[in-house]
Formats: structure tokens, C-alpha cells, sequence
């Protein structure tokens, strides 16, 4: 009875939550409209259409030529506008493609597109103009508003009794061309379907847990139980969910761009468009892919690497995920109207606190304050967790590097973030309460949003490459059937990134006018990165060296992290030398640097620890062959994707602008030619790339279907979480027998190979065996 | 919800009340609630206001809305909460911690971020306070008599008006920020016999006096918040009266807003000063003092009765942000007093959770702090 009581209860409830979910978004859904006069009529004058009214305009050709000039008549006839009115009506002409002008002071032009009558010519009811038409075929849609007066606005009656009515023209170009799509819809049917995919997805693996009782009534605990879980595998397992499917609706929207700059002057997506979705490609990688892939993998790992029963505080952990998908809505409110933010994954002030800036832009805002308390959340758990909650006999050192990766992120990330939220608070409030923060005029200094934002921003981009960095020291040392090679100088390099991280985010602001003396200190800081990167690389080669590697595909992705991050690192040495910041900065040689850290570091770190993880978290192997052919053509394409990339940046294309022109000719602001065809070689790469990742989408389908079960510890790694059954159990470890640490990592290190390994150790860090030594 | 293996007898339902006597995870249906809750308040907001203009009233019952779901997230979370008797309080086994609670350790953590973020807000306004010109300089230097030619358009200047000027100008103006450091400076005290009381080993004192004195006292600390919370309002919004007594005279003392210290104040001028005549008749007494004003007008300036206007709106920003932000830090206090008096209310503290007051109290403590140092910076300096 009970039972039933709470099951329709939380039915009704989650009826009530999908609804506010998709009512909000319509309540206003286009704030201030989209364009003008067009869409809504005229507002002027009277809110009612009217028949009576009947617009015209001649002299419109069915079929226009290339550039021709044509003059246009617009007039109308009816209404209540009678020969004698002090006022008899005006008009607003659109045109979608070509020119509009005016020839005599009875027009007044508003845009290049769009013209209107003046307080001169609102005494007549036919107006003269001049459409250019375009130079290129393209099928072009005028929009006619006339607006009938009774010229009663005299006697104070203002606009009453005014009709209005509008009529739309088409015309044709010399050469028939089809409908071109809107980026718009094409992005909002990707997501919806992407959309339904998982829901169909969700709903077979229902399925298939119990193919006997597929009904409402067993499936609503079970959906109940994922939307309430505290437990750190299944919340993991959502943040996984999740991060790939913005890992998806990113790469869309990349394609989406890659299809624009495919070739030069393309008009597939226009300017404003291409603002919206190299912002939201950003944002979405960044803090709705990255993150939650980051955490999906934390939270399943860490408490199983450091033998805990699960997260130090559950609910709070259930909250930092499911602050993320609503976060998600908001950020994406805008650019189902249209509206999405348009500044840039940064946000530069002070164009974000401009009016300029799309309405989208306060959700953006909105959006990332949630995702800021997210991680926020997520970090007061991971660092107690860390600190509190390992085994007994588990000190610091004997850590998991997974584990000290996570460690070192959520403290950059938890230090850092607080600034970024109080930046973005600030900006909310500017957009809403108009405060000024930023507001130039009054004495804002938008430079103060660079200072906030990149203060997190730069510890942001090392805290999604530094788990990747543990995910791979787990992965080589597994595979090369030894223990990694410097376990304390890996820890030492990770904690050592993690310090450096916050004093040198100066050299994001290299033309910003900062004072050379701070460029020189984060110029330094900056090249100081590369010193425990570069212990970090040397330590697995090292731990390679004298292991004997086994190729599972795994250690392929690792592989493969090793050459295109190191290529990402080498590249990323260009920019702390002030001199070629300044030469670099906004091209894309930066764009082709930080994919390379960020796809072929973070993003085939990842794709390595999908395939070692994956036996462990759903109990069933991975297929070998399609890893490998996925691991294949992934990185094949990934370079033919981003490797061009540097040769464009150094010829000067510029990122964040929306097309580029080549010319045979030196020009000021114009590619050699051959950079259209490297353009479609990286955009068809891009293709390529996208799709081949669904190669490990289907391999993960099929080994959840049908793959083999896999073993406790398929690949032979001695930390916890192999220590654990695939699956493991719920609580993972329980409380009154967590496992103790006896010889996992600490044997190992004990077994360093050589003497003069242990003499360098000793250079590098304080020997505290006495402590080790009790274990 | 039956259908999980750990949804045994110890996971009666994801609405709660929790068995607290086991450390597995349990179900809840808080955090989403309040997700989706924090999203449409966040939204509907931004659709009301826009640019400091309410621009659509009929979203205010949305704003509403939001706000009652992240109440109802929020009382299914604490429902949850209420049966938690201490008898399972996680302890650390990490080395550099053992034995100690586990969620004390997370909110030190929590409080490493709060430092944070006020660290952040006051970068913010010693970048404007030593950033920009102080109004009073400017004023006394004459500059803006020449820079703004005609001061009867009204061009105004970009100039730093600490709030202090308005509140520091008067004991009675400063009184209610007076008043709220004591009380919760007070309120950090009672905080602490909350939790001595609530910690007295069971046998020590009798169960009931223990139950008054733990919600007496928490309930003495919501008191003093929410005065906090109501005198920063009369300091912000509604002013008060001083009646005549001795040799005070009766006059009114005016919020910040009727002062005209708003964050949309880009035409601030003072009620009295901040005129050329005074100026120069300063500069008449005090040559010396004065001089840069009298290099600036030249000796044949005569005073025209014109008024500096100020754009303080960067200034009023940074105060009414970084107060408004410890002032959100005491309203989250306030409700999480109001359901912490409710259960020692209900006699729900005893030793073995009393150390749940301690959370709190550190959180508590360390508002307290913040306004410590809010208080001089931006009452007093």
C-alpha cells in the first residue's frame, strides 16, 4: 500500500519537474525578438491585421540578374486612410537578400535590408525605393508591412483605428537554389534526436535487465532509483551518460563550423550564428564533456582505488550531478530562440555586459554560476573523500596516481573556481539588476573579468589534463606489467603543475596591455609548465622501457596520448615567448594547440580509460578488434583534423571569425590559396574523426548486449578497484571490512629496478621510509 | 522502490526519513528538485529584470515557483536529515585525520572555498577603491569644474564614493552596522553554548533541561540573524527616526537608497556640498589646502553655484555586492537555524549528534569573520 502511495507520488512529482522543465523554457523564449518590424508587425500603429488593407509593391521581377538595379514601388490601398488625413500611413520593407536604398527623403533606411518611411512621407500611400539585387544566386524573400492611417493622431486619439497588413514576395534567383537549411533547426533536430537516442537507449537497457517484466510498473522504481541515486557508481555512471552525449552535441556543433569554414566566403552559417556555436562548442566541451567525463571516472574510481565505501557526502555528490543537465538547459536556452551566447567561451567583458551581446547570454551566465556550484560541490567531496577516506595502512604515497591526479584537479579546480563564480555573479547581475561592474562607462574595468576568468581558466584547462595524466600512468604501468616508473616524481610533477597553475594565467592577457614586468614573470612561470610535463612523459617512456608492453587497444590510446600530447606540449611552448604570442595570438595555431592537449590529451586519455575501465564498471569485455579499428581511424583522422590546423594559424587565419578569403595576391586579411583546400581536408578529417568515435559507441552497445564477462582484474592492475568483482558491489567496500593496504603500490616501489633510479629519487624528494617502512 | 538490492528495509523511501545506522548511500529526491529549482529561479529572474528594468512582471509568480521547489528539495532533505540520531557519524581513517568526523573535515574544505570567494569580491574592490579617484578628491580638486564645462548639462564624472562617506558621517548612521557586529558577535557565542550543551555527557544533566537550553540558545542565535538581517534592511531601504531626547536634535536618518546610493545612481550628488562655492570658500580660508583646486580655476573663476555630479555606480555596486553577498551567507544561516531550533525543538540533539552543531558553528563562525572584516573596509574606512 505504502509502496504504491510513494511510486504515484513520485510519479506525479516527476510529471510536475519534466513540465516546469519544458514550460520554462517558453515562457520567454524570445525576450526581445529576434529581428525587427518583419516578425511582429508594426508596432507602431495598432495591434490588429486588417484584410481591408492591401500592400503592394511593383516593380519586382519574378526572376532577378546578377547586381541589377531595380526601382520598387510600395504602396497599399484601403484601410481607413482617406485623401485629406493629416497623416494617410507608412510602411517597413525587408528584403532577405541584396540592398535596399532610398532615393528621396519620403524613405529612411534602418539596415543595409531594411527601410521605412519618414515623418516626411507619412502623408501618402506610395513610397519610391531601390533594391540591388544580389551578385550571387540566392532565393530572396521581401517582406511589405503597410500601415492604413485615419490621421487622427492629431486630435490626441493617437493611434487608434489604425489597421495594418503585410505581404510577403519572392523572387527567384537566374539559377534555381534549393532551400538552404537553418543552422538552427539542423542543430535543434540533432540534439532532439540525439535526445531520443538516449531515451530509447535507456529504455532497452530496461529492457534488457529484465526482458519478463518491461512495464510502467517495474520500469518507474528502476528510472526512480537513477534519478535518486546517492550511490558514487551510478551517479558516475550518469556523469558518463551525460558527458558523452555533450561530447556528441559538441562535436555536432564542431562539424557544424568545420562545414562552414570548408570553404572560403561560405555563407552556411552567417556571422551571428557562428558566434553562438563556437561559444557553445566551447562551453559545451569544456564544462558539460570534459568535467563530466572527469567525474563520471572519479567517481567510480577513487573510492574503489583508495578502498572506501563511497563518497564522504552521497547527497551532495547526487547534487553536483544533477545541478549539471539543468545547467545544461540554460546554457542552451538561447540558441533554440536564436539567442544563444555569442561571446565566446571566455567571455570577454566588456562585450558580455554590452546589450549587444545576445539575451542568451544571461543564461549562458545563469548556467555556468550552476555548474561553478557543481563543482564546487564536487570538490569539498573529492578532496574529503581523498583526504579522509583511504584504507587503513594507505598513506599519501601509496595513493593510486588516478586517485592523486583526481586530488590535484579538484584542488586547482576548487581553489580556482570560486573567482569565476563571483566573475560570472557579477556579470549576471550587471544583465539583470544593472549593477556595474563592467560597465565601462561608469569606471568598470573589464580587464577585471580577465583577471577572475582566467585565474580560473587557466587551472581549468590542467584540471581536465591532469586525471588524463593519472589515467594513463594506471594504463602504461598495467600494460607494461610493472609498476610505473618515479611514482613520487609523477606525484611531485602533478602536485608541481598544480602549484605553477595558478601564477601563470598572465599569459592569456599577453596583449592586453599588462605591464611587461608581470609578462616576463608569467612568461617564465609558463615555461616552468614544461618542466614536470616533461618528467611526467620521461617517466613513462622510462616505465615502458623496462616493462614488457602488451598492445590491448587501451595502451594503444595511451600511446597515442603520448605522441599527440607531447606534439600539443611542444606547440604549447610557443606562446609563453611574449614575441610570438603576439604573433600567434587569435590564430589557428592556438585553436591546433589546444586540441592537441585538449583532444589528444584529455579526450584519448579518456577514450583509454573507456576501455580499461569498462570491464570493471559493466562486467562485460570490450571488443579487442573494434577498439583497435576504432583507435585506428580515430587518430588517423584526429591529426589529419588538427595538424593542419598549425600551418593555417602561422599563414594567419584568424580564429572566432566566421569565413576567410584566399587571394593569388599579398593582402591584408586573406589566406594563400592553398589554405581552402587544407580547409576541406581538415573539415572532411572532421567527418571522419566524428564518425569513426562510433565505432566505440556500437562496441559499447554490443558488449553491453552480448560482450564477454569479464573477470575481476582483466588486464593484471593491482590497485582496489581490481580487487572488487565486475560490477562491484554496492556498498562498494562495506564498512566494517574495508580492505587494507598491504602490498599494492608500496611493494612496488620498494622494487625500483636500479640504484641510481632510487640516488635520482632521492635527489628529487625527501625520503620518508620510516613512515613506509610500518607498512 | 523495491526493485534494487539496496533498497532493503534500510532504504525506506527516497522521500525519507533515512536509517541512519549504516553507512551505505541512500535515495533521495532532493537534489534533483532542488536542480531543476536553482535553473527556474535563476531563469525567470533574468526574465523579469533585464538591465535593471522589470521587463516582464508576469514571470514574478514563475520566480516564486522556483523558489518553492527549491524549498520543497530542501524540507525533503531535511526530513531525511531529522532522524539522523549520530549513531553512525562517519570518522575519518585517512592518517593525517583519524578519527576525526568526516563532515566536520568537509566543511573546512567547503569554508577553504567561501574564503574564496570573498577573496575574489575584495580583489574586486580594492581594484575600484585604489582604481579610481575618490568622489572627494575629485570634488576638491576642482578638475571636474573644467573637465565638464557645463555641469549644468548634467555630464557626470566617474569617481569611488565609499559607503563609508554615508554611514560613517554619523553614530546614528552607523548604528545599525554598529549593532549587527555585536549581534553577530553574540550570535557566535550562543552558537557555542548550543553545542556545550547539546555535548554534556547524557547522565550529567537532565534530558529536558539539556533540550531547552540547546534550543534555546540555537533559537537565541536565529534571533540575532535575523535582527542582522532586518537592521541591514533599515540601513539599505527604509532608514529610521530619531526622536527629540537631551540634546539630540529629532531628524530622520535616511536609507542608503533615499540617500541616492544606488547601483543606478550615474548622477550621485551629495544632499549638501559638493557646489563651487563652497568649494571656493574652503579654498578661501585654506589657500594652502586648496591649491590644486586653484590651479585648476584660475584666479578669475567665479563660483556659479555648480554642482559635481557623480557616476558612483561601480562603488554602490562593489558595496551592496560584497555586503549583499555575507548578508546571502546569513540568510542561508537563518534557514538552517530555523530547522536546526526546530529539532532541538523536538529534543533531537543529544552527545552523539551534537557534533552536527559544530558544523554549523563553523560555518557560522566563519560569517562571523567575514563581517569582521567587511565591517572596516567598507563601514568604516
Amino acid at each position: 500500500m505504502m509502496k504504491n502511495f510513494i511510486h504515484s507520488r513520485s510519479l506525479v512529482v516527476m510529471t510536475i519537474l519534466i513540465a516546469a522543465m519544458v514550460c520554462t523554457p517558453l515562457v520567454s523564449s524570445f525576450p526581445t525578438g529576434i529581428s525587427g518590424v518583419k516578425d511582429s508587425g508594426c508596432n507602431c500603429h495598432g495591434a490588429t491585421t486588417s484584410d481591408s488593407v492591401t500592400p503592394m509593391i511593383v516593380g519586382l521581377p519574378e526572376v532577378y540578374n546578377y547586381s541589377e538595379v531595380y526601382e520598387l514601388t510600395v504602396s497599399f490601398t484601403g484601410g481607413p486612410s482617406t485623401p485629406g488625413n493629416i497623416n494617410l500611413g507608412g510602411f517597413h520593407l525587408w528584403a532577405s537578400e541584396g540592398e535596399l536604398s532610398v532615393v528621396d527623403a519620403t524613405v529612411q533606411q534602418y539596415n543595409p535590408n531594411e527601410v521605412g518611411h519618414t515623418e516626411v512621407g507619412n502623408d501618402q500611400t506610395s513610397w519610391t525605393v531601390v533594391w540591388t539585387a544580389p551578385a550571387t544566386d540566392r532565393n530572396v524573400e521581401m517582406i511589405l508591412h503597410t500601415n492604413s492611417v485615419n490621421g487622427n493622431a492629431g486630435d490626441g486619439a493617437g493611434s487608434s483605428g489604425d489597421e495594418w497588413n503585410k505581404i510577403t514576395k519572392k523572387i527567384n534567383a537566374p539559377i534555381l537554389v534549393l532551400e538552404s537549411a537553418n543552422p538552427y533547426v539542423v542543430l535543434s533536430t540533432l540534439i532532439i534526436i540525439s535526445g531520443i537516442l538516449l531515451i530509447i537507449t535507456i529504455t532497452y537497457i530496461f529492457y534488457r535487465t529484465n526482458p519478463d517484466s518491461f512495464n510502467w510498473e517495474s520500469f518507474e522504481p528502476w528510472i526512480a532509483d537513477w534519478l535518486t541515486t546517492t550511490d558514487h557508481k551510478k551517479i558516475g555512471t550518469l556523469y558518463f551518460l551525460a558527458g558523452m552525449f555533450f561530447l556528441g552535441i559538441g562535436g555536432i556543433m564542431a562539424l557544424m563550423i568545420r562545414i562552414q569554414l570548408s570553404v572560403p566566403g561560405n555563407d552556411f552559417l552567417t556571422q551571428d550564428q557562428y558566434n553562438q556555436f563556437f561559444t557553445l562548442h566551447g562551453t559545451t566541451m569544456i564544462f558539460l564533456a570534459a568535467m563530466p567525463l572527469i567525474n563520471g571516472f572519479a567517481n567510480w574510481m577513487v573510492p574503489l582505488q583508495i578502498g572506501a565505501p563511497d563518497l564522504a557526502l552521497p547527497r551532495i555528490n547526487a547534487m553536483s550531478f544533477w545541478l549539471q543537465p539543468v545547467a545544461a538547459l540554460l546554457i542552451f536556452t538561447g540558441v533554440f530562440s536564436g539567442t544563444g551566447a555569442d561571446t565566446g567561451w571566455t567571455g570577454y567583458a566588456p562585450y558580455i555586459v554590452s546589450e549587444t551581446a545576445h539575451v542568451g547570454t544571461t543564461m549562458w551566465v545563469a548556467g555556468q554560476i550552476m555548474l561553478v556550484a557543481s563543482s564546487t560541490l564536487t570538490g569539498v567531496n573529492f578532496l574529503t573523500t581523498i583526504a579522509v577516506m583511504r584504507a587503513p595502512g594507505m598513506g599519501w604515497m601509496q595513493m593510486p596516481l588516478f586517485t592523486w591526479s583526481i586530488l590535484v584537479a579538484n584542488l586547482m579546480l576548487f581553489l580556482s573556481i570560486p573567482a569565476f563564480g563571483v566573475g560570472l555573479v557579477q556579470v549576471y547581475l550587471d544583465r539583470v539588476i544593472g549593477t556595474a561592474f563592467y560597465d565601462a562607462a561608469s569606471g568598470g574595468d573589464p580587464l577585471l573579468w580577465s583577471h577572475l576568468f582566467w585565474y580560473f581558466g587557466h587551472p581549468e584547462v590542467y584540471v581536465v589534463i591532469v586525471p588524463a595524466f593519472g589515467v594513463i600512468s594506471e594504463v602504461i604501468a598495467t600494460s607494461a606489467r610493472r609498476t610505473v616508473f618515479g611514482y613520487r616524481s609523477m606525484v611531485y610533477a602533478m602536485a608541481g603543475i598544480g602549484v605553477v597553475s595558478f601564477i601563470v594565467y598572465g599569459h592569456h592577457m599577453f596583449t592586453s596591455g599588462m605591464s611587461p614586468t608581470l609578462r616576463f614573470v608569467t612568461m617564465l612561470t609558463t615555461m616552468l609548465v614544461a618542466v614536470p610535463t616533461g618528467i611526467k612523459i620521461f617517466n613513462w617512456l622510462k616505465t615502458m622501457h623496462k616493462g614488457s608492453l602488451i598492445y590491448r587497444t587501451h595502451t594503444l590510446w595511451a600511446l597515442g596520448f603520448l605522441i599527440t600530447f607531447t606534439l600539443g606540449g611542444i606547440s604549447g611552448m610557443f606562446f609563453p615567448s611574449m614575441a610570438m604570442d603576439l604573433h600567434f595570438h587569435e590564430s589557428y595555431f592556438v585553436v591546433a594547440h589546444f586540441h592537441y592537449v585538449l583532444v589528444g590529451g584529455t579526450v584519448f586519455g579518456f577514450f583509454s580509460a573507456i576501455y580499461y575501465w569498462f570491464p570493471k564498471m559493466t562486467g562485460r569485455m570490450l571488443d579487442e578488434r573494434l577498439g583497435v579499428l576504432h583507435f585506428l581511424t580515430a587518430f588517423i583522422s584526429y591529426n589529419g583534423l588538427f595538424w593542419p590546423m598549425h600551418r593555417l594559424g602561422i599563414w594567419g587565419m584568424a580564429r572566432r571569425h566566421h569565413t576567410y578569403f584566399i587571394s593569388t595576391e599579398e593582402a591584408m586579411g586573406s589566406l594563400p590559396a592553398e589554405a581552402a583546400g587544407w580547409n576541406m581536408f581538415i573539415s572532411i578529417s572532421a567527418f571522419l574523426f566524428f564518425f569513426s568515435n562510433f565505432i566505440l559507441i556500437a562496441n559499447m552497445i554490443k558488449s553491453v548486449i552480448r560482450g564477454q564477462k569479464a573477470p575481476a582484474d582483466p588486464w593484471g592492475g593491482w590497485s582496489f578497484e581490481w580487487m572488487t568483482s565486475s560490477p562491484p558491489p554496492t556498498p562498494s567496500f562495506p564498512l566494517d571490512d574495508l580492505p587494507t593496504l598491504r602490498d599494492a603500490n608500496e611493494g612496488h616501489i620498494a622494487n625500483e629496478p636500479s640504484a641510481i633510479v632510487r640516488w635520482f629519487q632521492g635527489l628529487m624528494v625527501l625520503d620518508d621510509n620510516e613512515e613506509e617502512a610500518g607498512h | 522502490m523495491s526493485s534494487d538490492h539496496h533498497d532493503g528495509e534500510h532504504h525506506p523511501s527516497a522521500w525519507g526519513p533515512h536509517d541512519w545506522s549504516h553507512g551505505a548511500p541512500h535515495n533521495s529526491w532532493s537534489p534533483i528538485i532542488m536542480s531543476i529549482g536553482i535553473g527556474i529561479f535563476l531563469y525567470t529572474v533574468a526574465s523579469v529584470y533585464s538591465w535593471g528594468n522589470m521587463v516582464d512582471s508576469s514571470s514574478i509568480p514563475l520566480v516564486l515557483i522556483g523558489l518553492m521547489i527549491i524549498l520543497f528539495g530542501l524540507l525533503i532533505w531535511w526530513r531525511q536529515d531529522a532522524s539522523f540520531d549520530g549513531i553512525y557519524e562517519p570518522k575519518a581513517s585517512g592518517t593525517p585525520f583519524q578519527n576525526i568526523e568526516i563532515r566536520k573535515v568537509a566543511m573546512w574544505v567547503f569554508l577553504m572555498s567561501e574564503m574564496m570567494v570573498f577573496t575574489s569580491l575584495f580583489s574586486t574592490y580594492m581594484r575600484y577603491r585604489f582604481g579610481i579617484d575618490s568622489c572627494q578628491e575629485v570634488y576638491e580638486s576642482g578638475s571636474w569644474i573644467v573637465n565638464s564645462q557645463n555641469v549644468d548639462t548634467g555630464e557626470a564624472v566617474n569617481c569611488f564614493l565609499p559607503a563609508s562617506e554615508l554611514i560613517a558621517s554619523s553614530w546614528f548612521h552607523i548604528a545599525p552596522g554598529a549593532i549587527n557586529t555585536f549581534a553577530l558577535i553574540i550570535s557566535s557565542f550562543t552558537i557555542v553554548q548550543a553545542l556545550r550543551w547539546a555535548k554534556k555527557p547524557i547522565g550529567s544533566v537532565d534530558e529536558e533541561v539539556r533540550r531547552k537550553r540547546v534550543y534555546r540558545y540555537l533559537g537565541s542565535t536565529w534571533v540575532l540573524a535575523v535582527i542582522f538581517l532586518t537592521l541591514k534592511m533599515v540601513e539599505w531601504f527604509v532608514g529610521f527616526y530619531i526622536p527629540e531626547i537631551g540634546p539630540i536634535h529629532e531628524h530622520d536618518i535616511m536609507s542608503l537608497v533615499d540617500e541616492g546610493y544606488t547601483i543606478h545612481a550615474d548622477h550621485y550628488h551629495p544632499h549638501h556640498g559638493w557646489d563651487d562655492i563652497h568649494l571656493a570658500e574652503l579654498a578661501a580660508l585654506h589657500p594652502e589646502d586648496y591649491e590644486a583646486y586653484l590651479s585648476a580655476v584660475g584666479p578669475n573663476y567665479e563660483p556659479t553655484n555648480a554642482v559635481m555630479l557623480a557616476d558612483i555606480r561601480v562603488s554602490s555596486s562593489t558595496f551592496f555586492v560584497t555586503t549583499g553577498t555575507h548578508g546571502a551567507h546569513v540568510f542561508i544561516g537563518i534557514i538552517g537555524l530555523t530547522y536546526m531550533t526546530w529539532k532541538a525543538w523536538t529534543g533531537g540533539y543529544t552527545p552523539q549528534n551534537a557534533v552536527s552543531i559544530e558544523y554549523f558553528g563553523l560555518y557560522w563562525h566563519f560569517v562571523d569573520l567575514i563581517w569582521v572584516i567587511v565591517f572596516p573596509f567598507f563601514y568604516l574606512y
